[in-house]
């Protein structure tokens, strides 16, 4: 059967364990900078949303070098952070965690827009003439009716960790165990004469996975959407 | 309008001709080798255009088909690999320079340190990385894997490091402070201000760090032959050492 | 159980100016459609704010601009029932049900579940989605949800609009329920005539953005100067009559109002049952002699009160029959034929066709 080499195995764990994160720590950020680009008017809304893009539009080494500058040890936020709370993303997976989740990010955010935009705003008047206000009548309606943009959003995110590389090794490097996450570990057999095969078997591990985010995003989306099908007619 | 703008942008593009010399050559090379081109253009008619890149890549490209005329590597390996593959012209294989390995530090630093057998390289780094071309497949990362280990440190570093994408990125970490120390060539950390070299790795710690040369195999561009002895003459060779190269012999 | 509304707000080119005040009941706001009716409803709501105004509600100030007072509205304990149900479609029907209830905690009212569910008849209906209903059934749920949110008062919004008149047909009984359970007042916006006549007590007339008149729905909907507003086609009165007759050999029923008898196809009610009864002008015909040898069955006695006429081809009585008023459309041309006059005694012929209980406001089952 298809064993994995210790090798493969951290790569495997690493990818896994720095995708989840990601993911887990941008929702809400996500959510959050969503509902307000949707449904706030402030002044620098564009701008805003121009910075939740560039990720998107950056070369990735470059948003690599620019989380390089930002959260190194001497970088404004690297200081504070190890300042504060004595954390050091450097060279860390919480790094590479942060560049995933920066590159993943505008993907969220898009898919959750989506989803915020489609949600009928009479349906919240209705729950505020019942007595919810704008907070809970978030929580009640908008957000459950959001479920299914979110839940794509997640998976979007989640994807292109796994997929991630230029960003993360412009700013973590490439350390076994720490920041060799399998993007990496393949890139690094492709460059070694005869890994051709090890790069292979790396990527059909890769792809496996995102099949199954993809397929288990598709059987969420199919549940929640029965649930809250607006009715038609 | 988009169509205009494409169209019009295609005007402004160089005409490469067919009859261009294309080198491919090692990204640690740029500034030397974009300096020769310079050169010969002013004596020659023909347009050199040259891709840098990392050696392994540019090598695995040729093994492909791509249509160089010359390579020019960072190390003898991936020379070796396309020589074995039957891919270059043998008989005009030659060593073009040298290089040499050096331990540098962020310009502010203030840590010294002379290298010798075992030297206190992990006290030196504290809780700091190393950082480092990757050892696993870059030219330059595997020069500093043999240094350390002919030394004898390697163990005592290897869970330090930092490995780079290249070695230009180990410039970067060193530069930003975000690594203590790192390991380059000696043209790289000349070439970067923010940087200071701490002492230079004896020669004999490592195999030669050569940029060997040679045509592709197969029917090149005429004045390819022409520009890669312009490299090998008096005059090529004080271009490479006024970027801090070191004679190939 | 009041509310005391003035308010005034500009909308695009049009300009909201209302004042008004009603009571306890069923208190319809009727006009045409562009009215400003909705957002009248609207801002007591809280859902658009006046740009001037007072609205207090049992007495409680929701909204005074002299006074910078805005409830949000949240707050403002009211019921909402939307002309589009309006049903959040992630939760079923009992959970949309008890929405309200969730937010209104700490308010005590003798509305239970239970007795909600009895009055709009959505046992049946309890752990459905809201999808899977028809739009009768979704506005009995809506209507549900806003009652049990505890409100001081409730808000209907063109509830029957979006349904065909079998689906109105389920749900007007429930109406006429909750009106007569007389807790809490109820204000309905309409502007389908048949709906307002058969549901309110009250009514508040408004066009372009203004409170044309107020009052007692008979009152209001006879008054001579008001036909134009509220449609030529749609003008006539209304009666409240009693049963006091079964005719079971020609399947007539008598009824009886101060002012005469009329019969009319048979109605299945008990006698004694009080209904009220719409006489369309344009179905009342005017004899200066009492007529014979007539197929009509319907003749009223009584006396006009007043003429008016316009620049098209007709001219409208008012009669008095007896304490009640009916209003009478025939030509400018019959009038002068026939030399009407102010306080002359005419028969007012009422076609027993114009009395077709379905086109009428009369319940037609218990």
């Amino acid at each position: 059967m298809f064993e994995l080499t210790p090798v493969e195995a951290e790569a495997l764990a690493l990818s896994l364990r720095v995708a989840c994160w990601a993911v887990a720590a941008s929702l809400p950020l996500g959510i959050f900078v969503a509902f307000a680009l949707t449904r706030i008017e402030f002044p620098g809304r564009s701008i805003v949303s121009g910075l939740v893009h560039l990720p998107l539009v950056l070369p990735p080494v470059v948003t690599g070098y620019a989380l390089l500058l930002l959260f190194g040890r001497h970088g404004p936020l690297g200081a504070w952070l190890e300042a504060s709370f004595d954390v050091v993303v450097a060279f860390r997976w919480t790094g590479a965690a942060i560049a995933s989740a920066v590159m993943g990010f505008p993907l969220m955010v898009r898919a959750i827009r989506l989803s915020l935009e489609s949600v009928d705003r009479r349906l919240e008047a209705a729950a505020h003439t019942l007595g919810a206000n704008r907070v809970w009548t978030f929580l009640t309606v908008t957000l459950p009716l959001t479920l299914p943009g979110i839940l794509a959003g997640a998976i979007l995110a989640f994807a292109k960790s796994l997929g991630e590389f230029g960003a993360t090794i412009t700013f973590v490097s490439n350390i076994p165990g720490e920041t060799r996450t399998l993007p990496n570990a393949i890139y690094t057999f492709t460059q070694v004469p005869g890994g051709e095969q090890e790069a292979l078997r790396l990527c059909l591990i890769a792809v496996a996975l995102s099949m199954a985010a993809l397929l288990a995003s598709e059987i969420m989306a199919r549940f929640l959407g029965r649930r809250t099908q607006p009715d038609v007619g | 309008m988009l169509v205009a703008l494409a169209t019009m942008s295609l005007a402004f593009l160089p005409a490469s001709s067919k009859a261009d010399i294309l080198v491919f050559a090692a990204a640690s090379l740029k500034e030397a080798i974009d300096a020769a081109v310079a050169d010969f253009g002013k004596s020659r008619g023909e347009r050199v255009v040259v891709s840098y890149a990392a050696s392994s890549a540019l090598a695995k490209q040729i093994e492909n088909g791509a249509p160089a005329d010359l390579f020019i590597s960072a190390d003898l390996e991936w020379m070796d690999y396309l020589a074995a593959r039957n891919l270059i012209d043998a008989s005009s294989r030659a060593n073009l320079a040298g290089n040499r390995l050096v331990l540098i530090a962020p310009a502010a630093s203030t840590a010294a340190m002379t290298i010798g057998p075992g030297f206190a390289i992990d006290g030196l780094l504290g809780r700091g990385r190393l950082a480092i071309a990757d050892p696993e497949h870059v030219p330059a990362g595997r020069y500093a894997r043999a240094a350390l280990e002919r030394l004898g440190v390697w163990p005592s570093v290897v869970r330090k490091l930092a490995p780079a994408e290249n070695v230009r990125a180990a410039l970067i970490f060193v530069a930003r402070g975000e690594a203590p120390l790192g390991i380059v060539y000696r043209t790289d950390a000349l070439a970067e201000k923010a940087v200071r070299i701490v002492d230079t790795f004896p020669a004999d710690s490592h195999p030669p760090i050569l940029y060997p040369a040679a045509l592709i195999a197969g029917p090149v561009k005429p004045g390819a032959g022409a520009f890669l002895a312009s490299l090998k003459s008096a005059k090529g060779q004080a271009t490479f050492a006024r970027f801090g190269f070191t004679p190939a012999e | 159980m009041s509310v005391e509304l003035s308010v005034r707000r500009r909308l695009g080119a049009f300009q909201l100016d209302a004042a008004f005040t009603c009571g306890a009941g069923l208190t319809a706001i009727f006009g045409r459609s562009g009215a400003g009716k909705t957002s009248v409803i609207n801002m007591i709501a809280g859902l658009i704010k006046p740009d001037r105004g007072r609205i207090a509600v049992d007495g409680r100030v929701l909204f005074d601009s002299d006074q910078r007072i805005d409830v949000p509205p949240h707050d403002r304990q009211i019921g909402y029932v939307f002309q589009e149900d309006r049903l959040f479609p992630h939760l079923s029907v009992r959970q949309n049900l008890l929405f309200g209830r969730w937010f209104n905690r700490r308010r005590v009212s003798s509305t239970s579940l239970e007795s909600v569910v009895a009055l709009l008849g959505l046992e049946p209906l309890l752990p459905r989605r809201p999808s899977t209903l028809s739009g009768g059934e979704k506005q009995r749920v809506a209507i549900g949800r806003a009652l049990l949110a505890r409100p001081r008062i409730l808000l209907m919004d063109e509830p029957l609009a979006s349904l065909d008149s079998a689906r109105k047909g389920e749900i007007m009984p429930a109406i006429e329920r909750l009106r007569d359970e007389g807790r809490i007042p109820i204000l309905y916006v309409s502007h389908a005539l048949d709906e307002v006549a058969r549901l309110a007590d009250t009514l508040v007339l408004m066009t372009d953005g203004r409170v044309a008149a107020t009052g007692r729905v008979d009152d209001v909907l006879s008054r001579l100067d008001l036909p134009p507003l509220t449609g030529r086609y749609e003008a006539g009165s209304i009666l409240r009559v009693r049963i006091t007759g079964q005719d079971e050999r020609f399947a007539l029923t008598t009824l009886t109002f101060p002012g005469g008898t009329l019969r009319v196809p048979r109605i299945d009610r008990p006698i004694g049952a009080e209904l009220r009864v719409r006489l369309h002008a344009r179905d009342i015909a005017i004899s200066t002699k009492p007529p014979e040898a007539l197929s009509v069955l319907n003749v009223l006695k009584g006396r006009i009160t007043g003429i008016a006429t316009d620049s098209g081809p007709f001219a409208e009585l008012t009669l008095a029959i007896g304490p009640a008023i009916i209003l009478a459309r025939i030509t400018k041309l019959s009038r002068e034929t026939l030399g009407l006059h102010d306080g002359q005694e005419v028969y007012a012929l009422v076609k027993s066709v114009a009395l077709d209980p379905r086109a009428e406001a009369v319940n037609e089952r218990g």
